[in-house]
């Protein structure tokens, strides 16, 4: 027997041990929990990173959204409990609805989810679809024999993808009670995922199209791109332009072989290109009254698995027409400024055998005949060669003017009398207009100021019919000013700015202008004016003043030299304005 | 009988030699009057109805090619020999020329009188 004073001491310790047992337990409890929680934990993340890395490995770069819902559904067992796993996804005319059972369920159950999943996709897009073609297709254990089981448990997943809701994923079971939100973690978690990358995946080609697409769009070329059918894929806004395409969407290849029926077997050509797989180029295509280089090359994929393989072809208009118009300038040039120097030389030649081999030097009148004419004959070469020479100094940019200080008033005057005679033999009046205020001292180069006045004069008096008056005007102009209103105020005639200068800009300078009552100059001709190559095609040249045609090349490269501007207005029949600005 | 010789050309120079030329060759045979351009050229050759015309390709306002054009459809100007004067290098386009029946041609920076004198009295024999 134990002693009785012992027992309350005996009480005590069976008491401690029992606490500590109890404890020790509760702790082994809490650690077993902790380690399978953790464990748990753990084999979510693992599922996940698994899941995803399968969802990446199978898909690829796919932006194929069925493609990566198969793949969840296919792993989707390894963590959930299920008997149907389903998706439902919106197409542009239809819904598929696809349903992988786990275990054999019933047709009525099958129907149900359905049911419920287009139920809620309408509700999620505001829209009812129950209308709607749904394409089925049901996968996984077979539905024989099966007893009558309700749908117990159902959880819904939308899937959108940049903002959009293309579908719902729902898992359901025959068991009550499953599918507690919190539960549902992981599957939010993946699908979010899965989600996230199709929208990255989206903007990254939604943005690369967009950039070949602008680039396509922006082409001065025409490009029109072909599937192996040779049907048009598509063509940019130049392409179009070219064929003169203005239909709504895309044109067909057919539209471009029409077009070009004439000048160019596009199809065969495409053929060519895609069969014997090589790049085609076409020069010369003269369509539409144009000149095309026309290019046509097999199109090969890059990436993926279909590098190296053909995908059609593609064909580009390059419209030439620029090159060989200016081309077709230049040998004009060369063979007028051929014909300008031969026909002088031929006829100095030719004087000289006259007057060796006729009796030419024994008439004193028809010798001193011959000398002028071979004096006009030399003269009028030199002068084309220092025209050239000139523009050669232009175009080298080693023109450069000897400024001192002159009275340009004078020049002016003296210009006029000496074309006066011109003037006076061709029965035309000659006005001179000075306004006060232009200063006696002006900076220029004199010599090549006179150049300028003659090549002005020289035209006016060419241009201008008998009975017309050619005047010459000089005044100040201030800044803010309109040149056309100042030499209104100066009442001088004056034919407005054709070349769209703004002269209020210009700084004070002197101005000086010619203004003639000739036939006037188109305002195409007038930008051709004073460029080098296309001034002799639209000169009409006057026999006695053969001038070399370059002259207003030279005008404006001598103003250009003193800092100032030349303008040109024009009005048909009713004459011209040319004039030129010294800044002081 | 003296044969009434046109020359249209935009240069003086070249017209007075060729007149000179032809005159004094001729000793006598031919009169020659000049115009200076297509447009006048056309006048000229209406109203004179010469029996040749020497014709510059190169001239401003109305060219040859353009004057022989017009002065072919008139009736006075169906088959009066046209000799023309051109350049070497724009003899490959005489073709039309050709076509509006020219009868020869003078290379202008490459002539020799004699033998302009010998085309024109074969063509006025």
């Amino acid at each position: 027997m134990v002693p009785r004073e012992l027992l309350p001491i005996i009480v005590v310790l069976i008491t401690l041990y029992l606490v500590v047992i109890a404890f020790s337990y509760w702790g082994v409890h809490r650690i077993k929990r902790g380690v399978y929680a953790k464990d748990t934990e753990i084999k979510r993340r693992l599922y996940e990173l698994a899941i995803l890395k399968e969802i990446a490995d199978r898909t690829g770069y796919s932006l194929n959204i069925k493609k990566i819902l198969d793949v969840i559904v296919g792993s989707l067992n390894q963590f959930l409990e299920y008997s149907v796993v389903s998706y439902m996804l919106l197409e542009p005319s239809k819904v598929v609805f696809k349903a992988d059972l786990e275990r054999s369920v019933s047709i009525s159950f099958i129907k149900d989810i359905r049911t419920r999943m287009l139920g809620s996709l309408s509700a999620l897009l505001g829209r009812d679809l129950s209308a709607v073609e749904v394409e089925e297709t049901i996968t996984g254990a077979i539905m024989m024999g099966v007893t009558e089981e309700p749908v117990r448990s159902y959880f819904n997943i939308p899937l959108v993808i940049g903002d959009q809701l293309v579908g719902v994923l729902t898992v359901s079971h025959t068991k009550a009670g499953l599918y507690k939100e919190s539960e549902m973690e992981i599957l939010y978690k993946i699908v979010n995922q899965a989600s996230q990358a199709v929208s990255k995946l989206e903007d990254v080609v939604k943005t690369e199209q967009g950039k070949i697409a602008a680039m396509l769009e922006s082409m001065l070329e025409g490009v029109v791109m072909t599937d192996l059918d040779y049907r048009v894929i598509a063509a940019n806004p130049a392409a179009e332009a070219v064929i003169g395409y203005k239909g709504e969407g895309v044109p067909t290849i057919f539209n471009f072989i029409d077009a070009f029926n004439e000048s160019l077997d596009i199809r065969s050509k495409l053929e060519e290109a895609i069969k014997l797989d090589k790049v085609l180029t076409i020069n010369e295509v003269i369509f539409n009254n144009k000149y095309y280089q026309v290019v046509v090359s097999p199109v090969k994929s890059n990436i993926g698995l279909t590098r190296g393989q053909t995908l059609g072809g593609v064909i580009i208009l390059h419209d030439v027409t620029h090159e060989k118009e200016a081309e077709k300038m230049r040998n004009d040039f060369t063979s007028m400024i051929v014909h300008e120097l031969r026909s002088p030389l031929g006829n100095i030649k030719k004087i000289g055998e006259m007057m060796r081999s006729s009796k030419i030097l024994e008439d004193k009148q028809a010798s001193s005949e011959y000398v002028s004419m071979l004096y006009e004959s030399s003269s009028s070469m030199l002068d084309l060669v220092n025209d050239l020479l000139d523009v050669a100094k232009l175009e080298a940019g080693k023109f450069s003017v000897e400024k001192s200080s002159v009275d340009i008033k004078e020049i002016l005057s003296e210009r006029m009398k000496f074309f006066e005679a011109t003037a006076r033999d061709a029965g035309i009046n000659m006005n001179l207009i000075v306004a006060e205020g232009v200063p006696n001292s002006v900076s220029v180069d004199a010599k090549r100021i006179t150049q300028v006045l003659n090549n002005l004069f020289s035209n006016a008096l060419i241009y201008t019919l008998k009975g017309g008056t050619v005047t010459a005007i000089c005044f100040l102009h201030k800044k803010g000013q309109t040149i056309s209103d100042e030499a209104l105020a100066v009442s001088a005639p004056w034919v407005s700015d054709s070349m769209s200068l703004d002269t209020t800009i210009l700084p004070d300078s002197v101005v000086v202008a010619v203004t003639d009552t000739g036939e006037g100059i188109t305002s195409e001709n007038i930008e051709k004016l004073f460029n080098k190559f296309t001034q002799f095609a639209s000169s009409t040249r006057d026999s006695e003043h053969k001038g070399t045609g370059l002259g207003l090349v030279i005008v404006k490269g001598i103003i250009d030299a003193h800092g100032g501007v030349v303008g040109v207005g024009s009005k048909l029949k009713s004459g011209s304005t040319f004039y030129f600005t010294i800044p002081l | 009988m003296i044969k009434k010789i046109l020359i249209i050309d935009d240069d003086k120079i070249f017209s007075k030699i060729l007149r000179d030329g032809l005159i004094a060759g001729g000793e006598g045979k031919y009169e020659v009057i000049a115009a200076f351009d297509g447009e006048e050229g056309f006048d000229v050759a209406i109203r004179e109805k010469p029996d040749l015309i020497m014709l510059d390709m190169m001239m401003p306002k109305v060219t040859g090619i353009e004057f022989l054009r017009r002065y072919r459809k008139e009736e006075s100007g169906k088959d009066t020999p046209v000799i023309v004067e051109t350049q070497l290098s724009d003899l490959e386009k005489m073709s039309e020329g050709v076509e509006l029946g020219v009868r020869g041609y003078i290379i202008k920076s490459d002539y020799s009188l004699d033998t302009i004198l010998r085309q024109v009295e074969d063509i006025l024999k």
